[in-house]
C-alpha cells in the first residue's frame, strides 16, 4: 500500500513549510516536495501605493532580511526616477547590505544548522536547537550572538530600528553618516574577527564528519546565477548577473535589472505557493539554477579581501570546477560573512565615508523600473510599473528562494530515497531531510507573492485519511 | 533607551503595537523608560520578539523584569511571578524565547542567570490588527504601571 510521510512544520526554517514523501506499494521512494504553505500578497496590495512608499513597504515582507527588500526596492524606483545616487550613499548602502549579509548568515549557521552540525543530525531533537548548542559549546554559541549582534547593531546605527530600518530611501539615505558613529562601528569590527574566525574553524574540523550527508544533500550539477563585478570578483549590492553552468562555464553574463525578466520566469506548481524560478533560454525545469553563497562563490574568481580570498582559495579546492553538494553553502556563508566584516571595515576607512551629499531627488521619469540585489540567500529583483502620478500599477518580486525552489526539492527527493528504505525511517533520517531544505537556508515568507490565479486543490479527508471529495482549480 | 552605565534592572518588554493587546509589553515599557528615564541603573528595551542575543543583556543585570501581554489569562487580569531559567530539554525556537528561555540560555552562555527575575503579563482581549487597546486591557493599564513602579525600585533597593 503506498504511504505518504509528510514533515510538518520544516524547523529551523524562517517561514512555514512542509515535506511529503510518496513511497510506493514497496516502501521505496517515490516522489517528494517541499511545500511552501504561506501567502502574503505584497505584490496585490502594493497596487495603488505611491512608488517612493515602496521600500519601506517591502521591507516588511522580512523580518531576517528586510535590508535586501529596501536596497532592491529603491533601485527599482530610482530607475524609475532615472537618478543615480550619490557615491557616497551607495557605499553606505554597502555597508547596511553587508551588515545585513554577517547577521543573516550568523543566524542561518548558529542558530538552524549547528544544532546539527554541532550536536549530530541524530541527537534528541528535545536539545537540538540553540540552547543545547549554548551547553555544549558555550565559546562557539557566544560567538554566534555576538556576529548576530555585530550585524543587527550596525542596521541600527545607520537605519535607526535592527528589524525593518529606515534611511534608505528612493534617491539615496536620508543622513550621512557622522564620526561618532563611524568609529563605533569600527570599534567592533576586532571582535567580529575573532568570532567569525571562531566558526570558520568549527566548521573545518566538523565538516569531515558529515561525508554521508554532503554526498546527498542536493548534490547534482546544476546551473549557478549571482552578481559579478567587471574584474570577475565577488559582489552583493550593484552590477550585473552572471549565470554559468555545471561545468562552470558562462550561458550568460551582463544580466542587468532591466533585462532580468526578459530572460528569466517563473513557473507554477500545484504543491506550493512559491514560484519556480528559471532561464527561460533553456525552458522549466532545465533552465533552473542554484542562488545563493554557493552559487556566488562558484561564480567568482576572487574576492577583494585579503582573508575572505584566502578563504576562497581554500573553498575552490573542494572540487575541480563548481562545488556541487549544497551541504557547502554552511563553508560559503562563513566565507561571506568574513568578507562582510572586511568590506565594512574598508569602505569605512575612507574618509568620503562621511560625505554629507547621500540623496539624489526627482519625480517620475519613466514608467517602469527594476532593482536587483545580492540577499543573504541569493538574488533578488523587484520590477515596479507606474502611472504619470508615481502610483504603483503592478509589481514582481523574485525572491531568492524562488530561484532555488527546483533545487530544493531535487535536493528533498534525493536525500529521501537515500535514507527512506522499504517504507522504513529514523527521526534522524527525517532530520537530515530537513537539514537538506536548512543548507539553501530559504526565508519562505519571502518567498510567495500572488502572479495570477494560484492553481488550487482542496481535498476532503476523514479521519481516517481516506479521500472523500477533491475540487481543482486551474 | 541606550546608556553605557552598569545595569542593575533591566526591563524587556515583548509585543506587537499593531496587534491591539499584544502592544501593550511596548507600551508599558515606554512608560517605564521615561519614568525611570534619569535612573542610569535602570535600562529598558522593547522587541517585536525576545531573541537568543538578548542574553548578553541579561547577563550584564543584577534583575530582570519581563513585561509581556498573556493569552492565557483573563482579559485585563495583571499578574507578576517570579521566573526560572529553563532546563535544556525545553524545545527552543530560534527566532524568538521565551522568558525562561532566554534565561536558560543566559546562564548556558555566561554561567549565571540574573539574581532575580520576574514576568509582569497583562491578560490580551484582542490581537486583532489595530493600535488601540480593547477595554479591559486599557482599564488595567494604570494598576499594571504601578506593579512595574513597585518592582523595579524594589530591585533597585536590593
Amino acid at each position: 500500500m503506498s504511504q505518504t510521510i509528510t514533515i510538518d512544520p520544516v524547523t529551523r526554517l524562517e517561514g512555514h513549510g512542509k515535506i511529503t514523501i510518496q513511497l510506493n506499494g514497496k516502501g521505496e521512494v517515490e516522489d517528494a516536495h517541499f511545500h511552501v504553505t504561506q501567502v502574503r500578497g505584497f505584490e496585490r496590495f502594493s497596487a495603488g501605493r505611491p512608488f517612493y512608499e515602496m521600500p519601506s513597504l517591502m521591507a516588511r515582507i522580512c523580518g531576517i532580511c528586510p535590508v535586501s527588500h529596501l536596497l532592491a526596492s529603491a533601485k527599482a524606483c530610482e530607475a524609475i526616477m532615472s537618478v543615480r545616487i550619490p557615491h557616497t550613499a551607495a557605499q553606505l548602502r554597502r555597508v547596511l547590505n553587508l551588515a545585513q549579509l554577517v547577521q543573516s548568515h550568523a543566524l542561518s549557521f548558529f542558530h538552524l544548522s549547528s544544532p546539527d552540525l554541532l550536536l549530530g543530525m541524530d541527537s534528541d531533537p528535545a536539545t537540538r536547537h540553540i540552547l543545547g548548542v549554548a551547553a555544549a559549546n558555550p565559546k562557539l554559541g557566544l560567538a554566534g550572538i555576538a556576529l548576530r549582534r555585530f550585524g543587527q547593531s550596525i542596521i541600527e546605527l545607520l537605519g535607526g530600528k535592527r528589524v525593518h530600518p529606515g534611511w534608505v530611501v528612493p534617491g539615496g539615505v536620508t543622513e550621512p553618516l557622522d564620526a561618532a558613529k563611524r568609529d563605533k562601528i569600527l570599534a567592533m569590527i576586532p571582535g567580529a574577527y575573532t568570532n567569525i574566525g571562531l566558526a570558520l574553524d568549527a566548521y573545518k574540523q566538523i565538516a569531515d564528519k558529515f561525508k554521508a550527508e554532503i554526498e546527498i544533500f542536493a548534490n547534482f550539477p546544476s546551473n549557478y546565477l549571482g552578481l559579478i563585478n567587471d574584474d570577475e570578483s565577488f559582489e552583493i549590492t550593484d552590477g550585473a548577473l552572471r549565470l554559468i553552468d555545471a561545468k562552470g562555464k558562462t550561458i550568460e553574463d551582463g544580466i542587468t535589472a532591466s533585462r532580468f525578466t526578459e530572460v528569466i520566469g517563473e513557473a507554477v506548481e500545484p504543491y506550493s505557493y512559491t514560484k519556480f524560478v528559471y532561464y527561460k533560454p533553456l525552458g522549466y525545469p532545465g533552465g533552473c539554477y542554484r542562488v545563493g553563497p554557493l552559487a556566488r562563490l562558484n561564480i567568482v574568481k576572487s574576492i577583494c579581501t585579503p582573508q575572505a580570498q584566502k578563504e576562497l582559495a581554500g573553498f575552490k579546492q573542494l572540487a575541480s570546477g563548481p562545488v556541487e553538494s549544497s551541504f557547502y553553502y554552511h563553508h560559503a556563508r562563513l566565507v561571506e560573512a568574513l568578507y562582510g566584516i572586511e568590506k565594512i571595515e574598508q569602505i569605512l576607512a575612507d574618509p568620503a565615508i562621511l560625505d554629507k551629499h547621500v540623496r539624489a531627488t526627482a519625480g517620475v521619469n519613466r514608467l517602469e523600473g527594476a532593482g536587483q540585489i545580492e540577499a543573504p540567500r541569493g538574488t533578488l529583483n523587484h520590477y515596479y510599473k507606474v502611472d504619470e502620478n508615481g502610483k504603483i500599477t503592478w509589481a514582481n518580486l523574485v525572491v531568492a528562494t524562488g530561484h532555488n525552489n527546483n533545487a530544493m526539492n531535487k535536493g528533498v527527493l534525493q536525500a529521501a530515497k537515500s535514507l527512506v528504505k522499504n517504507g522504513k525511517f529514523t527521526e534522524g533520517a527525517l532530520n537530515r531531510i530537513e537539514a537538506v531544505v536548512r543548507t539553501f537556508d530559504p526565508c519562505l515568507s519571502c518567498s510567495t507573492h500572488a502572479f495570477g490565479q494560484m492553481p488550487l486543490i482542496v481535498t476532503l479527508l476523514t479521519a481516517d485519511g481516506e479521500v472523500v471529495d477533491r475540487v481543482a482549480r486551474n | 533607551m541606550r546608556n553605557s552605565k552598569p545595569i542593575r534592572c533591566l526591563i524587556l518588554a515583548c509585543g506587537n503595537t499593531t496587534r491591539s493587546d499584544d502592544g501593550v509589553g511596548p507600551i508599558l515599557a515606554e512608560w517605564a523608560a521615561e519614568r525611570f528615564r534619569d535612573n542610569a541603573h535602570v535600562r529598558v528595551v522593547s522587541r517585536q520578539q525576545w531573541t537568543p542575543e538578548l542574553a548578553e543583556e541579561v547577563a550584564a543585570a543584577d534583575a530582570v523584569l519581563f513585561i509581556d501581554g498573556s493569552v492565557n489569562s483573563a482579559p485585563g487580569h495583571v499578574q507578576l511571578v517570579a521566573v526560572e531559567a529553563a532546563a535544556g530539554d525545553l524545545g527552543a525556537a530560534t527566532h524568538h524565547v521565551d522568558a525562561p528561555e532566554l534565561l536558560g540560555l543566559t546562564r548556558a552562555l555566561y554561567g549565571s542567570p540574573s539574581a532575580q527575575a520576574m514576568l509582569l503579563t497583562i491578560g490580551v482581549g484582542s490581537t486583532e490588527f489595530g493600535e488601540s487597546f480593547s477595554e479591559p486591557v486599557n482599564a488595567a493599564i494604570p494598576g499594571a504601571r504601578g506593579v512595574l513602579e513597585e518592582t523595579i525600585l524594589r530591585f533597585l533597593e536590593n
